[in-house]
Formats: structure tokens, sequence, C-alpha cells
């Protein structure tokens, strides 16, 4: 007993050690560095911005399409609303939306991904069919048909189109790994030792293909980041009433806008490209770290 | 290779009747009633006071299966329907379609083209300046919204210096026709590939790589045959494989791309059409202008399935 | 030895790659002779510079590699009379002089058949292919060339086979089409970098008979690499030990095999099972492993790992002693013997 403890703790000290060398390869890698410190920057200005409660919404026509000034750093929008909080605020959605789809569409690409790789044959037939019938549509098109659908454009309703028409990619991925790993022989052991399928398949299987899932996940937070603006700029994502950084630059659709009121959406579109440039930094980064392997 | 390309297309046929199956369903879903895209608006009120007795005869009381394979005959007789508008919505997609394949078509090409020339040229010289102005292209380009960077081409490029109009797709009365769509197509052909180009040039230059360590380009230089041999004849052609089957991962986002972008440049295309469809909240078009988009996609994926096989003597031989 | 005699002269060859910013020495201080029509195997563990040895010489290395060497000469003979080449004044590794040797004087055999063809061509044009180069041949005329060595490696029912895809070729026929694509311009020396790993036993034996007989029958030089005692014994005349990076022991097949004088020599002949191993002997083990090549101290490398080693190993460089004519060994053991470098 005494010996299985110490080959445990032993694992636990190797795997620390582990653990600070990829931190410290990450630190030397100046560009995850640098994604890191921008994501953090831009997601805890914009949650304290909403936490403060900053007017973000209420309308002041004699303010309407003011510069930049002291009072209003980002300037003022068609209906005099401060961009700056505009931009704080759409942030936190915009950044929900992105982590929020991101991690779940993981979710759901991770399990059908560990559910066909592992049991190959029928159930691999289905679930490959269903991710090429949502694949045949180009996503946007998935979702807009959706978004016609459903008939509302809710924040809710965006989240849950997303979730449903971003699972493939990590899905493949995983069929992928699992398709190759259930040949390995510690699964093969897994199974003499009579262990229940889940148990092999999320205990055991899934732990060796963590890494790229979190690479990907990363990837993907920046993609409905800007899968979210697009929506919202052609007017088909959430309502005005809830600011994203896409539906602020919804306003740069007329011309008049783009040449007079460059404020207007050169500030949202920079906090977007900023955001994505350096979540993509980061999932390098991460990628480097966790996954050398695959470049 | 007949066999192949016979296998395919018989592996569509399926796929396109789950699509129609998901369409019109979808349809259903909506609860509109269908008689208002069945019928033209001018026999609807012409036969206002019976609509019970034409849903009789038009089989809308029939279970939904019935109607799901009277729809899908119409559909491959080319009847779609008609508009909220009232007008036939073949007719507006034989206009459009072509408009959205132009697009799309011409980004592919010209992307293809730039992204995968700059990317093999960023992986024989590793750590160049041309590697290096890639790379940071690459890193912009995939950051910076699509529609954001086609807002700064109209503003630089039609506002600013007034060289190409900011919108639509032909100008009444244009002295040369060619000329005139040239000028309409080029910022939204450009903003869509620059999107493309950045995502493929990538990917190229990382496949190139892999094959120029690969043992058969040792070989290859064991002949002593001058390097750009080596390069394009042995490295060119294996890498363009995986390039290809990611162009063809990519085609819909192109085509999702360009939904985007025509909205963009009021270019009169499917996606725009599609896009109005849904503000107004005419279903019809909707259903519709998704069936053909991804028939259109079908099609397209196809396409490069056959080029991958010609590319490859291992799926050109069926082993 | 007048240049006539010998092919291949190498002199103190140094390869080292960087990574991470940081230098590694991958071979140190390689010298070695290859007589013309003769076998030379180099031998050693998997890791131990061989492949990089002959690489270097070849001008394959990658981008990341730095390549030194007092002297590499290569000696062809050409109706009768001698040529010199000096391949380490050569500067561009792919340049114009060094791809006029590859093909017609200098080829190499790669260790798997399955990765060493290109996917996309057939069989029959990939052999062509430097016929074209370098004899300025027509497609015809290259065939017949072609047709002509594939029935010489025995590559049955060549008119079908010529015109199929490296995935339609066995494991051992592929690596009969990589010969022929070393041979087809006939070539004065040929490496073979561990040409029968992949491959299975049978085959192993009927692709070392063809270079064998390649050898013998036409007089070809040939360096075999491999980390296989059995095919040294069959196939060499002489033998280069190799361990990290430096040659220990180098000589005559007797020499090796019969003389064995390097510690490590010694205990990598005894770990090789060989038939009629008498009931209880054990087949030995070398004790401990191959240390990183990034953190060597001076000394011998063997040092740690060798039943004799003493403090006076552990300091400076050692050199080689010739212990009889042509065999030499890195190890002081033998410091009565004369310094060689």
């Amino acid at each position: 007993m005494s010996e299985t403890k110490s080959i445990k703790e032993m694992n636990k000290s190797s795997s620390s050690s582990l653990f600070r060398r990829n931190v410290r390869k990450f630190m030397n890698n100046k560009l995850a560095l640098f994604g890191l410190i921008v994501v953090l920057v831009i997601t805890i200005a914009c949650i304290v911005g909403a936490v403060m409660g900053i007017d973000y919404s209420t309308p002041n026509l004699p303010q309407m399409k003011k510069p930049p000034s002291a009072e209003h750093l980002f300037g003022t929008d068609t209906i005099g609303r401060d961009l700056l909080a505009r931009v704080l605020y759409g942030g936190c959605y915009s950044i929900l939306v992105g982590v929020f789809c991101a991690v779940l569409s993981s979710v759901i690409g991770a399990v059908l991904g560990a559910l066909a790789g592992y049991f190959g044959g029928r159930v691999d037939k289905f679930i490959v069919r269903l991710s090429e019938i949502f694949q045949a549509f180009p996503q946007l098109v998935l979702v807009m048909m959706l978004v016609a659908i459903l008939n509302k454009r809710g924040l809710g309703n965006l989240l849950f189109i997303f979730v449903i028409t971003g699972w493939m990619t990590t899905f493949r991925m995983v069929r992928n790994e699992f398709m190759s790993l259930k040949s390995e022989t510690y699964v093969k052991v897994c199974e003499a030792f009579g262990m229940s399928k889940s148990n092999i398949m999320f205990k055991q299987v899934l732990p060796n293909v963590m890494s790229p899932i979190i690479v990907s996940t990363t990837t993907n937070v920046a993609f409905f980041i800007l899968q979210e603006a697009a929506l919202s700029f052609i007017g088909l994502g959430v309502t005005d009433a809830t600011p994203t950084w896409g539906n602020i630059l919804n306003a740069a659709k007329s011309l008049s806008v783009v040449t007079d009121q460059w404020w207007i959406w050169v500030f949202p579109g920079l906090a977007i490209s900023l955001f994505v440039l350096a979540i993509n930094f980061l999932g390098d980064g991460l990628r480097d770290v966790l996954d050398p392997k695959q470049q | 290779m007949l066999k192949f390309i016979f296998k395919k297309l018989l592996l569509m046929i399926p796929m396109l009747i789950l699509i129609s199956i998901i369409v019109f369903f979808g349809l259903q879903f909506t609860g509109i009633d269908p008689i208002n895209f069945m019928v033209s608006p001018e026999v609807l009120s012409a036969n206002a006071e019976n609509i019970e007795a034409l849903r009789e005869s038009l089989g809308l009381n029939d279970p939904l299966l019935i109607q799901y394979f009277r729809w899908l005959g119409n559909c491959l007789k080319g009847d779609l329907g008609y508009s909220f508008t009232g007008a036939p919505i073949v007719d507006t997609i034989a206009v459009r379609l072509p408009y959205t394949l132009e697009l799309a078509g011409y980004s592919l090409v010209l992307s293809t083209i730039i992204g995968i020339g700059i990317g093999i040229i960023s992986a024989i010289r590793q750590n160049g300046v041309i590697d290096y102005l890639g790379r940071v292209f690459a890193v912009l380009g995939q950051a910076v919204p699509q529609f954001l960077v086609g807002i700064i081409l109209i503003e630089i490029f039609s506002i600013k210096l007034g060289w190409f109009p900011a919108a639509n797709r032909v100008s009444p009365g244009a002295a040369n026709p060619f000329l005139d769509s040239v000028l309409h197509l080029f910022l939204p052909v450009l903003t869509l590939t620059i999107g493309m180009v950045a995502v493929l040039m990538r990917y190229a230059r990382n496949t190139m790589l892999d094959v120029l360590n690969s043992d058969y380009i040792k070989t290859a230089r064991s002949k002593g045959i001058p390097e750009w041999k080596v390069y394009l004849k042995h490295g060119f052609r294996n890498a363009m494989k995986p390039v290809l089957v990611i162009i063809m991962f990519r085609i819909p986002m192109l085509i999702g791309g360009s939904v985007v972008i025509e909205s963009v440049f009021s270019y009169p295309g499917i996606g725009l059409t599609m896009t109005n469809a849904i503000t107004s909240g005419d279903y019809p078009v909707v259903l519709a202008t998704t069936l053909i988009i991804a028939a259109t996609m079908l099609i397209c994926s196809f396409l490069v399935d056959v080029l991958n096989a010609l590319l490859d003597p291992r799926v050109r031989l069926g082993e | 030895m007048d240049t006539k005699e010998i092919i291949l002269d190498v002199k103190k060859l140094n390869t080292s790659f960087i990574s991470d910013r940081k230098e590694v020495k991958i071979v140190k201080d390689v010298s070695f002779q290859l007589k013309r029509g003769t076998a030379l195997a180099v031998v050693g563990e998997s890791g131990c510079g061989k492949s990089v040895t002959m690489n270097s010489i070849m001008r394959f290395t990658g981008a990341n590699a730095r390549v030194t060497a007092e002297n590499i000469q290569y000696n062809a003979l050409k109706d009768g009379k001698i040529i010199e080449h000096h391949l380490e004044k050569i500067k561009k590794p792919n340049g114009p002089e060094m791809r006029a040797l590859r093909g017609p004087d200098l080829s190499m055999v790669f260790q798997d058949p399955m990765s060493s063809l290109n996917p996309v061509y057939k069989v029959g044009d990939q052999v062509a292919e430097s016929l074209i180069q370098h004899f300025g041949m027509k497609k015809k005329e290259a065939r017949e060339k072609v047709l002509e060595m594939f029935r010489k490696l025995g590559i049955p029912d060549p008119e079908a086979r010529i015109d199929c895809y490296p995935h339609q070729f066995s494991g051992g026929m592929k690596q009969r089409v990589v010969i022929a694509i070393a041979m087809i311009c006939n070539p004065e020396l040929i490496i073979c970098d561990e040409p029968t790993t992949a491959l299975d036993v049978t085959i192993q034996a009927q692709i070392m008979e063809l270079l064998k007989g390649l050898q013998i029958n036409e007089g070809k030089s040939i360096v075999l690499i491999t980390h296989n005692m059995g095919l040294v014994a069959e196939m060499a005349d002489e033998v280069c030990v190799m361990y990290m990076g430096r040659v220990v022991e180098f000589g005559s097949l007797e020499d090796i095999f019969d003389h064995t004088s390097h510690p490590y020599t010694q205990a990598l002949l005894r770990s090789v099972p060989v038939l009629g191993l008498a009931d209880g002997q054990k087949l030995e083990t070398i004790p401990g492993t191959t240390p990183n090549p990034a953190d060597l101290k001076g000394g011998c490398d063997f040092a740690d790992r060798c039943p004799f080693a003493t403090d006076a190993c552990r300091k400076g460089s050692i050199p080689a002693y010739e212990i009889s004519p042509g065999h030499r060994v890195r190890c002081i053991k033998y410091n009565n013997f004369p310094e060689v470098d």
C-alpha cells in the first residue's frame, strides 16, 4: 500500500514539474504571453465596465455623432449613446457568446467524437453522416436558416444555434484521435480488466485528447466572436437592445457613417480585431506547449 | 475513374434528399400557411372565397409525407414556388445565383493561386522576408472581421479615391459592360480573397514544409535534379492534395462569407436575397435559397473530390 | 595509398545541428577511407551519428546543420583517369556541383522504401528521371534502360510493373526500385542507409545479396550503414564502429570480429544473438544508456558504461591508436601503440 502511494506521489511531483516546464515554455513565447495579457485586460475592462453599471443605452440626441473627446473617449453613436460604454458592455456579450459557445460545442463535439471513434460501426456511421449534413451548409447559412425558423432574435437563440452548428470540427478531431488510440495496448488492458466502456472512454482515453481540445476551444472562441459579429452586422444577430461588438458595427452599414463618423466603426472594429488576434496568439502558444506535434 | 465519379454522384443523392427534408419540415415548423407560396397571389386573390376548396385540390390537407414528395417533385421540375412579393422564386434565383457564383468563384481561384503561391515560397525560403510578411498578413487577415475589411476597402477605394463603385453588380446604361463588371466585382472579390488567402497561405506553407521533409524529396535530390524541379515536380504535387482538401472545407466559409460581403457591398447575389428574405420574413425565399446554396455546396465538394482523385493515383485507381 | 585505390577519403568531419539557438555536435572528427570496389560497414547504436555522417558527405543535412571537414575527397575513375573532387569545398548543398555528382557518381539508398518513393508518379518515370537529367536521354530510350535495370534487379514482369505506382508494390519491390534509382546512372559509390531495416527478414537477405552482387560483379564501392552485426559479417570488407559521433574502432572485418579491441565494440558484439549460443550463456546487454549529445563532458563518451574505465578516461580528448596496420582504436588502453588522427 505504501508503495502504491509513493508511486502516486512520484507521478504527482513529475506531473507538477511538467506543468511548471510548460508554464515556463509558455512564458518564453512572447506572442502567446502578449495574447494572454490582452485577452485578460479586455475581458476585465469589459466586466468592470458592466459591473460599474455605466450607461450604454439611453439615447441622447443632442449629443449624437460627437467625435472622441474627454467626455466621450470613443465619441458617441448615431443616437448619442456613449461608444466607450457600448464597446465595454458589448464586449461582455461578445466574449460571453464566444466562450460559452466554444466550450459547449467542444463538449458536444468531444462526447460525440468519443462515441463515434470508440464504438465505430453503425454508431460512427450515423454520427459522421449527421456531421456531414451539418457541414453541407455554410455554417452562416445554417445559422441564418435557424434564425428564420426560430423567428426571434434573442441572445439565447443565438447561443443555441451556434452550439448546435459548431461542434463538427472538434468532433472530427476527437473521433480521429479515438480511432487511433483505441487500438493502443493500454486500452486493450483496460478492456481486459473489465472496466466499463464509459470509464475507458472518458477517464482513460479522453485525457489523452484534452490538449488538442483545449487548443481548438481557444481558437473557436475567436471563431464564434467573428461569427456573431458577422451575423449582427447583417442584422440577424441579437437585437439592438443588447449591444455586442458586431451589433455596434452594424451602424457602419450606412456609407455616410463610414466616411463621416469614423469613430463609430473604428473603435468597436479595433476591439474585436485586437481581441481575436490575442486569442489566436494565445491558441498558437497553447498549441506549441501542449501539442507540439500538431503545428 | 468513371466508377469513382459515378460513386460520388450517387452519394450526393441521399445528401440532397436529406437536406430537402430538413428544409421542407423546417418550413412546416415556421407555421406559415404554405398556400401563400404555392399559388401565385393573383390566383389567390381571384379565388379568395373558396380557399378551402383550393387547399383540397392542391392537396394541402394530405398527410405531410405526401405533400413532401409532391413538393420535391415540383422542385425537381424547377418550380420552387412563389415569393411573398408574388414573383416566382426560380426567376429571382436564375438572376442572382450566377452573381454569387461569380463572386465566390473568382475569389476561390484568386485566393487559391495567391495563397498557395505565397505559402510555397514561404516554405522554400523559410524565415525569409516573404515568409515573415506572409505570417503577419495571415495573422491580421484572420483577426479582422471580413465585413470590416470590406468597409475599410470601400472607405479607401470608393469613397476617398473613387476608383470603384461601392455597391451593386451593374450600373444601368454602362458604356462598356465588361469594364463595368470588373469594376463592380473588384472590391467584393478582393475582400473575400483576403480572408481566404490568410487561411490558405498558412496551411499551404505548413503542408509544403511537411512534404519537403519527407524521404522522397531526399530521393529526388539524390538524383541530382535541379532544385526547382525538386520543389515543383516532387514537392508541390504532393502538397497540393491536403491543400485541396482544406480548400474544400473552406468553400462553405467562402459562401458564408459571400453572404456577409454581399450585404456590405449591396451586391445582389443569392446571399443578399436570403438576408433580405429573413429580415422581411419571406420564408419561401429563405428556404429556396437555403436549398440552392446547399446544392451548390454539394456540387463544389464533388468537383474538389474529382480534382483530388486526378492528383492522387491511389484514389484514382480506387484502392 | 594512392588516389587510384581510395575512392572516398574523409578527414575530420564535424557536423552540428542548431536547435533552440544551441549548437549540438552530432559528428565529431570522423575520419575514414573507403577502398575502391570494397564494402565498408558503418555500425553503431541508433543515434550514434552514422546516418548523419553519410548524409553530411552527400550534403543531405537540413538548413540547421553545419558541416565542416578538413577533407572530403571523392576520386572518380573515368576512362582510366582519376578526377579528384573536394566535396568539403562545395558551398551550396544543392548547387550545380553537388548535383552533377549525385546520380552518375554518388548515390544513396534510404532506410524506408515505403516513404522513399514519390507516391504520385509511376515508378518507371521516377527511375528514368535521373537518366533524362544527366544523360539527356529521350523518354523512350530511358525506358529501355529502366527495363534493363529492373530485369537485372529481379523485378518480375518489368514491362507491366514499370507503369505501376509505388503503392502497388510490396516493401521489398519498392526497395528494389529505390536501388534501381540509385544504380541507374551507374555510380561508383553507393551509400546504403540501413536499406533493410524496414523489410522482412527473407526480403532482407535478397536485397543484401543483390547489393553484394553489385559490389562483386560490377566493382561498385558500397557504404552500408547498419546496426545489424549479422549483415556486417556477411557484407563488409571493412568496418567502422561509431559511438556518440566518433569513430571508436576502424579495421578490416577480421580486425573487428577476431581482434575486437575497443570495449564498446566488444560489448556490442557480445550483445548480438548468434546461432549455437552455449547452454546457459546469457545474451549480454550494455549497461547504462547512451548519454544525451547535448550535455557531454570531456573524455571518452563511453567511460560511464565501460568496465575498464579509469580516471584518465574522463579527461581531455582520447586519441586513436593504430594497433595493427589499418586497425585503429580510440581507447587509452592501447596507448602503447602509435597515435594516429
